[in-house]
């Protein structure tokens, strides 16, 4: 009950927050739709993807999976604020404990980037023709590209001390994610070594499972794809509870008499 | 018979940052609904044991017990007892009043209708009424501070632990707070741990615990840390002041003698505080000598601040 008490609060907090902070939520929109229209367009005329298909409709899944990603890690990092403007000590305070703070975070931080995302899969019919099928097939996987890219920011937030690390996180690892993933050019077509990190990427499977959405060409089953995304958002969320409060794993090590 | 636990019961506890010691060995009893100030100078260690006793931090050596529930291995449950207030305010700027009360209630485990029930309640027990819907960064750092201790006490917790909770506030919103508090204490038998560094607020307390470089260096009731330093305290300034001290020794009068920048701080015997005036009339170079009631203020400037040489 506590569990939940907590975790409503977190929700209900951090979605206020998001929705006066319009200009953010905007912002985040602007970066795939950027992509989609202007890079897009420009490589319509000079790419040629397998079977036909335009590069701007080959882009989409990726692009959908970009505005989740950045909308939930973003969102998730951001805990990194709490930590140093003291919030983050009251949450830790709580009875619930640190899984349910974390659940609470990753829950609203999953609901910025399926919006996020849901405005770029609305557009989709602009690109490309979407049955009602795939698209909630679509709307289906980017719920779970967008829990694991919550669940990853955590992780990434959970040993950040400070804001300063914050923008160097962004380019460190949140664009390696996305750019090693399949999600703007095929993964086929890159060297062996890297081929081996975009297997390794979650994201990868992320933008592999919108592809299966959308009727297009992909490199793994979509049972893989799912059961990747799962086992991610598990481990992530594992080592980030883990990782987020040493003094509660150091409490338990302290013998009562030392 | 068995008695209740104490609210508070640390047995050595202490802790290591780095290495660096902070706090030594703490050993605190505090009974249930009693008011306890920890003082002492920045560094002694008075936010680190605020934050062991809290759960917050893990102890380096020791253990303690809320309510006879062991910090490092009960937190959960001692954490349903407990309101704090950090030295740093917690308060959302972007969300209102109201909301960041919301927020704490279901932090602290409340749900359905207690929520907005308490929420209410600790609004107006706050005087928080008119800036219920105002955003908290429009807030002055007073209202903010209200808002922590409305935001601490609206789940009615057995013990409160507030970290300096009147910093930098006028005298205004310092009174309305410990008014707060009072009333908390009076109608729930709420325990109280407080540390500041306003020693005034520490007068009232039941209990004084003073540290100095992550050691406790005197702990009691203030009446009793007072009368220690002396029935009334001597400041006497000027060249002639250590002669007039000899002669005070002379006659026995000394119960604390301390130096300060500009002379000395005596603290004298019973029935001595006349016989040291006319004293002072026949030796020279006494600048200043005024006789007043011993205070807090003595006490914490005899123990935790080094003699001068």
């Amino acid at each position: 009950m506590s569990a939940l008490a907590t975790i409503h609060g977190i929700v209900a907090r951090d979605l206020t927050r998001a929705s006066r902070q319009t200009g953010r939520l905007l912002g985040g929109l602007v970066r795939p739709f950027m992509w989609l229209l202007l890079v897009g367009t420009g490589y319509n005329a000079i790419a040629r993807i397998e079977g036909g298909v335009s590069y701007q409709a080959y882009v989409l899944p990726g692009i959908i999976v970009m505005a989740a990603l950045f909308g939930g890690m973003l969102t998730a990092i951001a805990t990194v604020y709490d930590r140093e403007f003291g919030m983050l000590r009251l949450m830790l305070a709580s009875p619930a404990g640190i899984p349910a703070v974390l659940t609470g975070r990753a829950a609203a931080a999953s609901v910025v980037a399926v919006l996020q995302g849901g405005i770029v899969l609305a557009c989709a019919p602009f690109v490309m023709p979407v049955s009602p099928a795939a698209a909630a097939a679509a709307a289906g996987a980017l719920v779970l590209a967008a829990i694991m890219s919550a669940t990853l920011g955590l992780l990434v937030a959970a040993p950040l001390r400070s804001v300063e690390n914050f923008a160097g996180v962004i380019n460190v690892v949140l664009f390696p994610l996305l750019f090693v993933s399949g999600a703007l050019y095929p993964t086929s077509g890159m060297p062996p070594a890297l081929r081996l990190v975009a297997h390794a990427n979650p994201v990868t499977y992320a933008v592999d499972l919108l592809r299966h959405a959308l009727g297009q060409p992909t490199e793994f089953a979509a049972g893989l794809d799912v059961e990747v995304l799962l086992g991610a958002t598990v481990v992530a969320f594992a080592l980030a509870a883990l990782l987020f409060d040493p003094e509660q794993r150091l409490a338990g090590k302290i013998s009562p008499r030392a | 018979m068995t008695f209740p636990a104490p609210a508070i019961h640390a047995e050595g506890l202490g802790r290591d940052y780095d290495g660096a010691r902070a706090l030594g060995a703490l050993n605190l009893t505090v009974s249930r609904g009693s008011l306890v100030g920890i003082l002492g100078p920045n560094g002694a260690g008075k936010t680190t044991a605020m934050l062991l006793l809290a759960t917050l931090l893990a102890p380096t050596r020791g253990s303690a017990r809320i309510f006879g529930l062991d910090t490092s291995t009960q937190r959960s449950a001692i954490r349903r007892r407990l309101g704090l207030v950090f030295q740093e305010t917690s308060v959302d700027g972007f969300l209102t009043v109201e909301e960041n009360l919301l927020f704490a209630a279901r932090l602290a485990g409340l749900s359905g209708g207690a929520v907005r029930t308490a929420v209410a309640a600790a609004i107006a027990a706050a005087g928080l009424g008119p800036r219920a819907s105002q955003p908290a960064r429009q807030l002055s750092g007073g209202w903010r501070r209200l808002v922590d201790i409305a935001r601490a006490t609206m789940h009615r917790p057995q013990l409160l632990i507030l970290d300096e909770p009147t910093v930098g506030l006028d005298p205004e919103h310092r009174e309305r707070i410990w008014a707060i508090l009072d009333e908390e204490r009076r109608r729930h038998d709420t325990t109280v741990l407080f540390s500041t560094h306003y020693l005034i607020e520490a007068e009232p307390a039941d209990r004084v615990v003073l540290l100095a470089r992550g050691d406790v260096v005197a702990d009691g009731a203030p009446a009793e840390l007072r009368a220690a330093m002396g029935d009334e305290v001597a400041e006497i300034d000027g060249s002639g002041a250590s002669e007039l001290v000899a002669l005070l020794r002379a006659r026995e009068a000394v119960v604390s003698v301390r130096r300060t920048e500009r002379g000395f701080r005596v603290g004298l015997g019973r029935g001595h505080a006349r016989p040291a005036m006319e004293l002072a009339a026949g030796v020279g170079g006494i600048d200043r000598l005024a006789v007043r009631p011993a205070t807090l203020e003595d006490v914490y400037f005899s123990r935790t601040v080094p003699e001068i040489v």
